[in-house]
């Protein structure tokens, strides 16, 4: 935390309704934050510097392992800074950047620039996954333990699934003994050839499908190489229900986790019937019935917790017909709200299940936060859950304004983010009283 | 002598390595010659080799054996005649000893079923290389004092496990003298089931030095593999797994079977450095295969008398 100008590195955040179900939390309290961690969690707090949070929410800041920010390569789209700010305004205190940018995040030297400009530029926590394999080819290993020393997180060849099994086998093994966990995008590119789900919709509006099997085949080869190589692995943005039982499957038979987006959780693929760019998103939106199997999955728990693939694109890339545009959804600043209003308030998740979703497990995944605990980093999300609110282009923090959700009204807003006890965003300042 | 058979030293003991490193100093001495008057003995290379080859030929023909060269291109295996073919014709034209470098794991032992001649396995596949585990004991136990100085010390073997016949000659030999034995290597150069072996895996030369190796058994990697799917690059193989000058101010001692390349396993400088064992390896050489030779083909006994 920066201390104010009196020197006083402490912060109580007063009359919160907190909620942390990994702490046992459940209820209205106070939470003092000090030199950048919790240091108390109780009744009638007192402290020079307060936050009065009556009527809102606090959960341990939401962690997001799969996001895009276009850095280096593609700064018209998306920034360190205008990424990380645009997840601070998601209530996410955690983010992992994939390595699919330009150029490729596969070498030492990227990485330790990447780590010197989050440094400088992100509001939050920004890890850097680098790729496993050199120019995302699938054929030469990257250097990775090099890649750790620089400052790298994990390894993943995000955006392209490996086409063989031995070179994945031979990634998994080498990644296992960098001590590097690998994120896993599941997907046989010779199954995959359409640019949606190859289902009624795209049959009706004439678009190449991609089968669901494509992703399944790629998850089944994933799962059963990182049960052999022991290899800690994840799979990303699952978005079927038979992917979903294959991680159920594998569960106790290998050191596996797995992911899925909101757009999974709250889309259909009906929306390509509008034949907008948009809409379109690798992996593909499904039909209602692998929706409800991907919710059912994050639910029990098979689906260990929530994503974004947050993937800016500028309007040049998106305002097209849907077969020629870029794959992607911006996901930070919509993923609670769309999530919230969707699943919870349908009665299909609970809100404890969401933040154990959204922030306890990927914070325990990544190694740091994810809990109102005394001594953990004060990270940090105050939402206010009666507020709707409709998604507009115009008011997006992120560079670009590709999400799905414009035009829809959400209910749940994130209202403040702090990270290291400092608060990285702000949306009221009168809603949470006086600070100072 | 308790063994005949030279095709892995698996049934070797401890004392069967003590007497075959005895007689090899005999041979090095010059206290034994002429063992192998009147016989003849084969050398059937199927695959590239300097140190083997001529070592095995050199200590041939310093016992007093006829020496018979065959190579594939040489043979009528080019022809597309079978080793097991080649074999039979060898022992029926009268070979005394054969000894097989080949391709293929197993070929020597494949080989031995066919033959009443002692096979010597000079190296088959990814399988065995045992007489470089013997010439290996022989150079080690030479600079440590002794046979016996060998046991209870660390020896770390590092690099690709996986492809190397060295590796799995090497380990059973230094364990047979007592010695205890870490494997450093990325877990793709290492077999899916290396821990068989019950030896601890380390990430690191630097991770060998922490844990107490003495020795530092360095072992070949091709270069063909170096920039395939199994490791990175040369540079981080090099960095995590080559042995170089920093290495040795403790006091370690460097070995490696050849051909090294340098710079990769271990760096230019310390390949003649004065811990480097690399030549006494290959100095080792005639001498063992000299005694090998002596017992696989019963010469051994008139030795003793």
């Amino acid at each position: 935390m920066i201390p104010d100008k009196a020197g006083n590195a402490e912060l109580v955040i007063r009359h919160a309704h907190v909620l942390d179900p990994r702490a046992g939390l459940d209820g209205v309290m106070d939470v003092r934050l000090t030199e950048g961690r919790v240091s108390e969690v109780g009744e009638n707090l007192r402290g020079t510097r307060k936050l009065d949070a009556d009527g809102l929410h606090l959960f341990p800041g939401f962690v997001d392992v799969h996001a895009h920010w276009r850095t280096p390569g593609r700064e018209d789209e998306e920034t360190i800074e205008s990424g990380s700010a645009s997840a601070a305004a998601g209530g996410f205190t955690g983010v992992v950047m994939m390595p699919n940018t330009d150029p490729i995040v596969d070498s030492p030297v990227i990485v330790s620039g990447l780590m010197r400009r989050i440094e400088k530029e992100s509001r939050v926590r920004a890890r850097v996954s680098a790729a496993l394999h050199v120019g995302l080819r699938g054929e030469r290993l990257t250097e990775m333990r090099l890649l750790k020393e620089a400052g790298a997180f994990c390894v993943s060849d995000d955006g392209l699934g490996t086409a063989s099994a031995g070179v994945l086998r031979n990634g998994m093994t080498y990644a296992r003994s960098a001590g590097l966990p690998l994120i896993l995008h599941c997907e046989d590119h010779t199954l995959a050839t359409g640019v949606v789900h190859d289902g009624v919709a795209a049959s009706l509006a004439g678009i190449p499908g991609s089968p669901a099997s494509a992703e399944d085949v790629a998850t089944a080869m994933a799962l059963i190489l990182a049960a052999e190589t022991g290899a800690k692995t994840h799979v990303t943005h699952v978005s079927t229900a038979l992917s979903a039982a294959l991680v159920a499957f594998f569960k106790d038979r290998a050191d596996v986790t797995a992911d899925t987006t909101p757009h999974h959780l709250t889309l259909t693929d009906d929306l390509v019937s509008t034949l907008e760019g948009l809409y379109r998103v690798n992996p593909p939106l499904r039909p209602d019935a692998e929706r409800e199997g991907v919710g059912d999955a994050l639910r029990t728990g098979v689906l260990d917790f929530v994503a974004t693939d947050h993937a800016p694109h500028a309007s040049e890339e998106k305002e097209l017909p849907l077969e020629e545009a870029a794959p992607g959804f911006l996901g930070h600043e919509t993923a609670f709200a769309a999530i919230y209003t969707e699943l919870v308030m349908t009665g299909k998740l609970t809100l404890p299940r969401l933040v154990e979703a959204m922030s306890c497990a990927p914070g325990g995944w990544v190694g740091e936060g994810g809990s109102v605990t005394v001594g953990e980093p004060a990270d940090l999300a105050l939402v206010d859950l009666s507020e709707k609110w409709t998604v507009d282009a115009g008011t997006m923090i992120s560079r670009s304004s590709n999400s799905p959700y414009l035009g829809k009204t959400l209910t749940g807003r994130v209202v403040g983010t702090i990270v290291g006890g400092e608060m990285v965003y702000d949306r009221t300042g009168a809603k949470l009283g006086t600070r100072g | 002598m308790g063994i005949r058979s030279f095709l892995s030293l698996e049934d070797a003991g401890r004392e069967d390595l003590r007497e075959i490193l005895d007689l090899a100093r005999a041979h090095a001495e010059g206290r034994v010659g002429g063992t192998l008057a009147g016989k003849t003995v084969c050398l059937a290379f199927f695959e590239a080799s300097t140190r083997t080859a001529v070592s095995f030929e050199l200590a041939a023909r310093r016992s007093g054996a006829d020496v018979i060269s065959l190579s594939e291109q040489g043979s009528a295996i080019c022809k597309g005649e079978s080793l097991v073919d080649t074999v039979v014709t060898l022992d029926s034209l009268g070979a005394d000893a054969l000894v097989l470098r080949h391709p293929a794991a197993g070929a020597a032992a494949l080989a031995s079923r066919h033959t009443s001649a002692p096979v010597i396995n000079a190296g088959d596949g990814c399988g065995q290389h045992p007489t470089q585990a013997l010439l290996d004991l022989y150079a080690l136990s030479e600079a440590v004092g002794g046979f016996d100085e060998l046991a209870n010390r660390r020896v770390a073997v590092v690099g690709d496990v996986l492809h190397s016949r060295v590796a799995r000659s090497v380990i059973p030999a230094f364990q047979k003298a007592g010695m205890e034995i870490s494997l450093v290597a990325p877990r793709t150069l290492l077999p899916s089931d290396a821990g068989a072996w019950g030896l601890p895996v380390l990430p690191s030369v630097d991770d060998a030095l922490d844990w107490g190796a003495e020795v530092l058994y360095a072992l070949r990697l091709q270069k063909e593999r170096m920039t395939g799917a199994r490791i990175p690059s040369v540079g981080e193989y090099a960095r995590y797994y080559g042995v170089s000058g920093r290495h040795l101010r403790g006091g370690a001692l460097v070995m490696h079977p050849g051909p090294v390349n340098r710079g990769v396993e271990i760096s230019g400088d310390v390949v003649l450095d004065a811990a480097s064992l690399v030549p006494n390896q290959v100095a080792a050489g005639v001498a063992v295969r000299s005694a090998v030779l002596a017992v696989a083909t019963g010469a051994v006994d008139r030795v003793a008398a």
